[in-house]
């Protein structure tokens, strides 16, 4: 384990959900054109859009010169209907913006992001670190992968180690279970896990649920020292 | 152009009525009402009553659910099918599936139309609609795998897609063997799409329609309209039928729904409207 006392950087894990960046999660339509007043639950994500703000707000708080950005790469499927741009990188832009964030943002996924410390290298001073990822898509039969009774377990041993920032589970969080199970955020998750210093923070947990059959996280990991 | 789906050939004005008949305990809008054989049988005969050209037969509903192998589609659809075939010598049956095991064996049984929801997930399905020279619908679905629902599914232009894809398929069955007056394409409405991509893929159903292949429009009742109006199932026809008027307007050719009557009369409307058909009876202010 890194020394606590050469860790600087804060985390925060958000999730990558469409509905991040809007209440549809597209763009083109302008909310509230209808002549009804929407629904209650209209927005079922804006609680969490919200605590994820103020999670992010919290992070551009210590003033961080950069922002590392960990988020799964673009969807191949995506990619090949001409969205080159992954989704976890489009959601911590808008967070980053909406937190008034105007400091470099490096992109985990990408070769962009070379100051990648290698091991036994500490993250260098003045980075933040924003990883956007979910658990499992499969957790109902409603849920966007219908029902996987294997998500639950999954979930929660990823939530028990972003819990206590047991950067040696996160790095070893399976992949190819996490693909089976629609785990968006397997690869951000891993790459936390990978980074120097990661077990040396303390976790506080804003948000955890699963609204839409998705397991989301809010979580902010203060740098321990 | 002069559409033919097996026995039967249409004018290139006409708009088809295709009635969905699900052999199926589990389908989203009926529910299992027509699970029964005689049930279902007794659909057909509502539907034809009903004028409707088409009835389009399923044995599996789209959502995920109980996984429904070929043996068991077939056990359900197949003889069926024959049934239909025997007692309406002369009406379009459609059979909604994506597997060409079982397209053969409802085209041996009769069946004229293969309705591939599925978008080509299995490629042989051409093949079998040209063995058996019946029409085939070439569906989008962005390539999805058949029975998922779309999570974070993303297109640069989703009609773009639409009309790549559903060309190629067209094309790809022509060179199969399929006769070109038997192909339709079908933007599929809800499959591999969110609501934002449904309602472009309508607003902009003309683009489809420019593409010279006839255009069937499968909108009944389907969640874009639900998420738009904030309706359930079973509170969404009217959403459905203005949606219906929009694709007619834009020239789809074929409408795969619940309520035969009422899409009709909607269709009927608004060629009227648009001079491609006569008014029933003129005679107000005439006299």
């Amino acid at each position: 384990m890194t020394s606590s006392a050469a860790v600087s950087w804060n985390a925060v894990v958000v999730p990558s959900s469409p509905l991040m960046v809007g209440p549809l999660g597209f763009a083109s339509v302008v909310w509230s054109a209808g002549s009804a007043a929407p629904r209650a639950d209209a927005d079922p994500l804006g609680n969490v859009r919200a605590l994820a703000l103020d999670a992010v707000r919290w992070l551009v708080s210590a003033s961080p010169s950069r922002v590392v950005v960990l988020c799964a790469p673009a969807d191949p499927s995506n990619v090949a209907r001409g969205v080159t741009v992954p989704l976890g990188e489009r959601v911590a832009r808008s967070l980053l913006s909406a937190a008034g964030f105007t400091g470099e943002v490096v992109i985990g996924t990408s070769s962009e992001w070379s100051s990648r410390p290698s091991a036994g290298e500490a993250v260098p001073e003045g980075t933040g670190v924003l990883v956007v990822g979910d658990g499992s898509a499969r957790r109902g039969e409603k849920a966007p992968g219908h029902l996987d009774e294997r998500a639950f377990d999954f979930d929660a041993s990823v939530e028990k180690a972003l819990r206590d920032c047991d950067a040696t589970a996160l790095s070893a969080l399976d992949p190819s279970l996490g693909a089976d199970l629609l785990a968006a955020g397997v690869p951000a998750f891993r790459a936390l896990g990978s980074l120097p210093g990661a077990a040396a923070h303390s976790a506080v947990v804003d948000y955890a649920g699963d609204p839409l059959g998705v397991q989301y996280w809010i979580v902010r990991w203060p740098c321990a020292s | 152009m002069t559409l033919r789906l097996g026995r039967q050939s249409f004018s290139d004005d006409a708009s088809l009525m295709m009635a969905i008949v699900n052999r199926t305990p589990d389908s989203f809008y009926d529910k299992g009402a027509t699970w029964a054989e005689d049930r279902a049988f007794d659909r057909v005969a509502q539907v034809v009553d009903q004028g409707a050209e088409i009835v389009d037969i399923g044995g599996i509903k789209a959502a995920p659910g109980v996984e429904i192998d070929a043996a068991e589609e077939i056990s359900r659809v197949g003889s069926f099918v024959g049934r239909v075939r025997s007692s309406y010598p002369s009406l379009v049956i459609s059979v909604d599936t994506w597997r060409a095991e079982v397209g053969r064996v409802v085209c041996s049984e009769g069946a004229d139309l293969l309705n591939d929801a599925w978008g080509g997930a299995d490629p042989e399905l051409v093949d079998v609609a040209a063995e058996f020279d019946a029409a085939i619908i070439c569906t989008h679905t962005g390539g999805v795998t058949p029975r998922t629902r779309p999570h974070r599914i993303e297109y640069a232009d989703v009609v773009a897609s639409a009309i790549a894809d559903t060309t190629a398929y067209a094309e790809r069955a022509l060179a199969a063997g399929v006769a070109r007056e038997s192909i339709v394409i079908d933007p599929a409405h809800d499959f591999g799409k969110n609501t934002a991509h449904s309602l472009e893929v309508t607003r902009r159903l003309s683009e489809m329609v420019d593409t010279g292949w006839p255009v069937l429009v499968s909108l009944s009742n389907k969640d874009f309209v639900g998420e738009s109006l904030d309706l359930p199932v079973g509170e969404r026809l009217i959403g459905t039928l203005a949606a219906t008027a929009f694709c007619a307007q834009a020239g789809a050719r074929i409408y795969r729904v619940h309520e035969v009557v009422e899409t009709r009369q909607v269709v009927d409307m608004v060629a009227t409207i648009m001079g491609s058909r006569q008014p029933a009876r003129v005679t107000r202010g005439l006299a």
